[in-house]
């Protein structure tokens, strides 16, 4: 059977069997009567899941985003150079055509890298001494050293690694991956956002559906309290009213179908029974208190936090935050939910960089390491693709703002920078794409946005050329007109 | 520079993509197509989309041009691409057949599928018809229709309405007849909430259902269109457009305090019926009209609604391009219905606009600059000339006992006191309310940008409008906004006439309201659409007197209810045998359950207010710093569309029912239908506390006696009309049922009523009638303009 054909089959036979009177009958009467107009199209639920181009290795995803530009040179990109050249200016040659943000750029000169790099793994991947944890899962994940984007401010970088363009407009990655795909999951939204950390640059236009229909925009959940916007009951409301809300309004709808046949009303009779369902399971999901103890550590749930006087990266508390939204990740993924936003911001080191990105490493580096294991450790890290991204990269020069010799950090990089992928069809344990010695360049392997979001694709067997909506007289693609899937990430 | 990397890729699949051909086994190709193809609608995309960029007359790949009939017969490098009638021998198929990897066309990842393959096949084995070329800009000039002359067709005879004229022949023609009228009750709720967005309260259902004079349907037209409420409804349409925001956009999202003044000004110029044509010009050029007034200046708020980003270390270059930018697209999707913004970076992939024009257009806006200026509100001027007299005296003041101190030589650290006193005073002198504004800059070249960036400059241009239109004369801002509403465009009237009708409708008669282009729909009725455009211009532009025309159809009036049969046949009812039922837009929603409870304040015009959020929506803004400060007077039950708009951080209930964004020109929403909203219905703040207020209402209602009555006036309250026995009858069992619910625990019970528990009233009663009136408001019709 056609999915979406079950999927209205399935909706209809739940009216029949929760619909307990004889009210109910009558407006199930006239659904059935309207049989053939309720076709595959007009079908109550635009999230029923479709088939794919093509078999997919993916089925899920969950998608990290460190907000800011982690710097790649203190993480994944070692560039032991920079030491030697560290207080020296660079050749004009290489600055001359360049904006920056910040940066000035006659006065600029190159920042050492404090970190220590390691070998990980049987692939040996070469990571910072601030991501011991990942290390243990380094035969899993694929780092790529050779991004590079043309984005070099915050809310347009971001809206390209999210979107597919820095324009606004356009539908997230995780609005078109429901679009084409749906979701398995049947109380819960196909597409979920968490968030960490202070607001991000990007704010909603980070998950939003773009000119796609709302239905496949990212459902923010929160950690804790109300799981979901309006979720809750008004105080003294209680379930059984609820329930006996949503059953009247299920049969009083069900009369004016009878008297006016739109079949737009079946659909908002199924829209309300999904909202009834996700009353009960989005508590369930956040209630953590069934996951065994040892599962809470290994995620870090409730480790101490160190005090840093820096709002950056959100105040106290996102230790906690950001190691539950990990969690909660897996549990959705466990729910069939096809695509999970983990945002955390701000990662943007212009300055105070040795205090502030350790922070965050500690916050970050145990919970993902955690995600990981536990994701294989059940099987599911095989259908699970694992995405650590953000916007941009960091420069080895120091930023020198308005011409400042106080040198703590680094400034915005789009020529290159490093991000990761995990499962879900990826093949582990390799490093992809070089840059050259002071990490300014890409030198093998370039790899554009479009080319991951196209690979993204592949993996979730969908072909970037196909998975297209018409607006505006045009047939638009995630990946817009570029892209090439990256054959080396496949497994 | 940083397009190296993807320069190089570029460079390589370019090479790659050399047109050679070999023929492979025609057994293995994909079957041709049964079906009867129609070249423009079949053909012509797949080309324009798959071939032309390469093999176009620039310079063509292999020497092969596929743009027109006669050269892809002529062929390329290695002979014909086609054999008229004889696919399978056709080198163009077995290319994008895509069989032997080395001759496969399109290059890279972007093959075509079987079924387009068989598309190609059916086409050239039934003849291979084509007329003109692709992309062609005299070719498609002579061919496309929104291009053409506005004609005057004649109104079909045997209706006495000339709407109904033309859409009873269609009707006929397809052997289809039209729906009856609506009833009374479900008339006045669509005109109501279609004329002023609002829901006729019972009184109002009432004296329509009981007017029987002849001319009671006009009267209650004419009676919503002199309604305040007019220019709010119609300008939140206007404001989709002018993607109208309270805050600046990207990551610092800085607030706009006084954005407001265009919407003011929107409202009040519908409500005054300002004609179209003048609308038009003061939105785009208010500032360059002689002697302008500062209500003229304020109209050019309209492209001051574009983004500004002020996130550090930006170029401020760049977003000034990008503003221009986007005023050149709204102004081609607003009034030309075209995809102008597509010519940005290369020429216009369908239609017959090159970048190059895009660039002229570019011009006319070019130059501008933005002017936030004094605008005084009405009365202002008094209450600004009392404070500056205040003002000045005590500067007076404050600066002379700066001078006596010094006379007097007094010590160092007293002198300085006295002079910070100064200067503190001087921050505080006061000013008018301002308005944001366009205005002429300084003369500023402009070149085509090479793909759309900033820093790669082309050719410089002079102002001037696409080729393919009528000329226009001038080099303003000014002359082209008289351009667009000139007898001569054939565009604008369209455009306008066709988004009009689908506000009424709920689909255009073009269905693609924001492209009349090559790759948009064509239009259902297209003698109504040209009729209906001469209507709008030839009556004044008045949109009222076009509002009053298509209201008074039978078409506009007809049932919405739809057969099986005739949603079989016409889904989506493209050829007006009915009404449409629509959801309600999302600022609707809100101000349809502030009525029906009767907590809307009417107040028309002012600041944009600041309803109850839920926690943590601002803080999703860049670093939390967007405060929503909740406003607390009666202004917080102004109607949806004066809500403050976070373009960061939206209103959740305004995108939860598919606002736009805000971040570009919006000219048809989506309505879709998600569990969120249902959430949003039952639980959001603001529905909570209209069913309060709406129990409170009928409880108290001394002319409401017993549970059935009451019900009934809580129903009519929320949807206008009375319930049906079958409706009543649920309604109280499920009175009764909230009444034991409520009964089991008085005390949780208590909490429903919240702030409107009606005086005296017992705790389960009080909250048993909120849980009933919080499922009417739940109730599909409620969203839905029938």
């Amino acid at each position: 059977m056609h999915p979406t054909r079950e999927a209205l089959e399935r909706s209809r036979r739940d009216f029949l069997t929760t619909s307990a009177n004889g009210v109910g009958l009558v407006a199930l009467a006239s659904l059935l009567e309207g049989d053939g107009s309720l076709r595959a199209a007009d079908a109550p639920n635009p999230l029923a899941p479709k088939a794919p181009h093509f078999a997919p290795k993916a089925k899920n995803c969950i998608c990290i985003y460190l907000e800011g530009a982690p710097s790649q040179i203190d993480l994944f990109d070692p560039k032991p150079k920079l030491n030697e050249l560290h207080g020296q200016k660079l050749p004009d040659s290489l600055t001359k055509n360049v904006r920056f943000a910040f940066l000035q750029k006659d006065t600029a000169t190159v920042l050492g890298c404090k970190r220590k790099f390691a070998k990980h793994g049987q692939c040996g991947m070469e990571l910072s001494d601030l991501l011991p944890k990942l290390g243990t899962v380094a035969d899993d994940i694929c780092l790529i050293r050779s991004m590079h984007t043309e984005a070099f401010n915050h809310h347009p970088g971001q809206l390209l690694m999210n979107t597919g363009s820095t324009m606004f407009g356009r539908p997230s990655m995780g609005s078109w991956l429901t679009y084409g795909l749906g979701s398995e999951s049947k109380n819960l939204p196909g597409y979920v956002v968490l968030n960490a950390g202070r607001g991000t640059s990007g704010g909603t236009s980070n998950w939003g559906s773009g000119f796609l229909p709302s239905t496949f925009a990212g459902v923010l959940f929160r950690n804790q309290g109300e799981p979901v916007l309006n979720l809750n009951n008004p105080a003294g409301l209680s379930a059984a009213m609820q329930g006996a809300t949503v059953e009247a309004v299920r049969d009083l709808n069900g009369i004016r179908h009878a008297a006016i046949g739109d079949p737009e009303i079946a659909a908002r009779i199924s829209a309300y029974e999904l909202a009834y369902r996700m009353q009960s399971a989005a508590p369930e999901l956040i209630d953590l208190s069934k996951e065994d103890k040892k599962t809470l550590d290994e995620y870090g749930i409730d480790r101490p936090e160190p005090d840093l006087k820096a709002a950056r990266g959100g105040g106290k508390g996102q230790f906690r935050a950001f190691a539950a939204n990990c969690l909660l990740a897996r549990r959705m993924v466990e729910r069939g939910v096809r695509f999970v936003s983990l945002f955390h911001a701000s990662w943007d080191h212009h300055s105070n960089l040795d205090n502030e990105l350790p922070h965050n490493c500690l916050m970050a580096d145990q919970p993902v390491a955690a995600l990981i294991t536990d994701l294989k450790r059940r099987g599911l890290l095989d259908s699970t693709l694992v995405l650590w991204l953000s916007e941009f990269g960091r420069t080895p020069l120091g930023e020198n703002r308005g011409g400042s010799p106080n040198v703590t950090g680094r400034d915005h990089h789009p020529f290159c920078f490093s991000l990761w992928a995990a499962g879900g069809g990826i093949k582990g344990g390799q490093v992809i794409g070089k840059t050259d010695e002071i990490g300014w360049s890409v030198v093998e392997d370039p790899i554009h946005i479009n080319d991951l979001h196209a690979t993204i694709l592949h993996l979730f067997g969908m072909d970037h050329t196909k998975l297209t909506y018409r607006f505006q007289g045009r047939d638009f693609r995630l990946t817009d007109v570029a892209g090439k899937v990256v054959k080396k990430l496949l497994a | 520079m940083h397009h190296s990397p993807r320069a190089l890729l570029a460079l390589v699949a370019l090479v790659a993509c050399a047109f050679s051909l070999s023929a492979s086994d025609p057994a293995k190709l994909p079957p041709a197509s049964a079906a009867k193809i129609d070249f423009e609608a079949d053909i012509k995309p797949l080309l324009a989309a798959h071939c032309v960029k390469c093999h176009g007359a620039d310079k063509p790949k292999g020497g092969l041009r596929l743009d027109s009939r006669a050269a892809a017969l002529e062929g390329g490098n290695t002979g014909p691409a086609l054999k008229v009638g004889k696919s399978a021998e056709s080198k163009l198929i077995h290319a994008v057949a895509g069989l032997d990897p080395e001759t496969a066309m399109p290059p890279g990842d972007k093959r075509l599928s079987a079924a387009e393959v068989g598309k190609l096949r059916a086409w050239i084995d039934q003849g291979a018809k084509w007329d003109g070329t692709i992309a062609g800009p005299a070719a498609t000039k002579l061919t496309h229709w929104s291009f053409q002359p506005i004609a005057r067709p004649a109104v079909p005879a045997g209706s006495a309405h000339p709407v109904d004229a033309f859409v009873h022949a269609r009707l006929a023609k397809e052997g289809l007849k039209p729906s009856p009228e609506a009833d009374r009750a479900t008339l006045v709720r669509r005109l109501s909430l279609d004329l002023t967005g609002l829901p006729p309260t019972p009184g109002e259902v009432d004296a329509f259902v009981n007017d029987k004079s002849a001319d009671a349907y006009t009267k209650l037209v004419d009676r919503l269109l002199a309604s305040p409420h007019y220019g709010e409804r119609w300008a939140r349409h206007w404001l989709d457009a002018a993607r109208y925001a309270d805050s600046d956009g990207y990551e610092k999202d800085t607030g706009r305090p006084f954005a407001w003044r265009f919407r003011d000004w929107v409202i009040r110029a519908l409500n005054d019926d300002v004609p179209f044509d003048r609308f038009t010009v003061e939105q785009l050029a208010g500032d360059l009209l002689p002697n302008a007034t500062t209500e003229q200046k304020i109209a050019t708020g309209f492209h001051r609604n574009t983004l500004t980003n002020k996130e550090g270390g930006v170029d401020q270059e760049e977003f000034r391009v990008a503003a221009v930018v986007d005023r050149v697209s709204t102004t081609g999707q607003v009034w030309l219905g075209l995809t102008v913004g597509c010519a940005q970076c290369h020429d216009h992939k369908y239609d017959p606009l090159s970048q190059r024009e895009f660039y002229q257009l570019f011009a006319f806006f070019n130059s501008d600059r933005e002017a936030d200026i004094a605008a005084p509100l009405p009365g202002e001027a008094d209450r600004l000339k009392k404070e500056q007299a205040a003002f000045d005296a005590e500067l007076a003041k404050l600066k002379a006992a700066v001078e006596k101190a010094k006379a007097d030589k007094v010590l160092a650290a007293d002198l300085k006191k006295l002079e910070a006193a100064v200067v503190a005073h001087q921050k505080k002198a006061p000013s008018a309310t301002k308005a944001m504004t366009i205005a002429a800059g300084t003369a500023r070249p402009t070149h085509v940008m090479i793909r759309g960036d900033f820093l790669r400059k082309g050719v410089e241009v002079k102002p001037g409008t696409p080729s393919v239109l009528p000329k226009s004369t001038g080099a303003t801002r000014l002359e082209l906004a008289r351009w667009l509403v000139s007898a001569e465009n054939p565009l604008t009237a369209r455009v306008t006439a066709n988004w009009v009708w689908a506000k009424f409708f709920g689909r255009g008669l073009v269905s693609t309201p924001e492209d009349f282009g090559i790759q948009g729909a064509k239009p259902s009725h297209p003698e109504l659409l040209d009729w209906l455009a001469h209507a709008l211009r030839d009556g004044g532009w008045s949109l009222k007197k076009f509002h009053k025309l298509i209201v008074t159809s039978a078409t506009y009036k007809q049932s919405s209810a739809v057969s099986a049969e005739a949603l079989k046949r016409d889904p989506l009812n493209v050829l007006l045998a009915r009404q449409q039922r629509m959801r309600l837009e999302a600022e609707l929603m809100r101000d349809s359950a502030l009525a029906a409870s009767g907590l809307l304040h009417r107040e028309v015009g002012g600041p944009s207010i600041r309803p109850p959020q839920p926690p943590g929506i601002s803080e999703l803004t860049y670093a939390n710093s967007a405060r929503w400060v909740e406003s607390t007077g009666p202004e917080r039950y102004k109607r949806g569309l004066y809500i403050w708009f976070q373009r960061t951080s939206p209103y959740p209930l305004l995108t939860t029912f598919d606002a736009p964004d805000s971040n570009v020109c919006t000219v048809r929403r989506e309505r879709s239908n998600t569990p969120l909203q249902a959430l949003t219905l039952l639980n959001d703040s603001v529905f909570v506390e209209a069913a309060q207020a709406l129990a409170k209402r009928v409880q108290l209602d001394p002319t409401a006696k017993g549970d059935e009555a009451r019900v009934a006036r809580a129903f009519r309250h929320a949807l206008g009309r009375a319930p049906v026995p079958a409706e009543t009858e649920r309604l109280v069992k499920l009175l009764a049922q909230f009444r034991t619910l409520a009964e089991a625990d008085p005390k949780e019970a208590a909490k429903l009523p919240g702030p409107h528990a009606p005086p005296g009233a017992r705790a389960p009663e009080a909250a048993a009638w909120v849980a009933l009136c919080r499922a009417l408001l739940n109730l599909d019709e409620f969203v839905t303009r029938e």
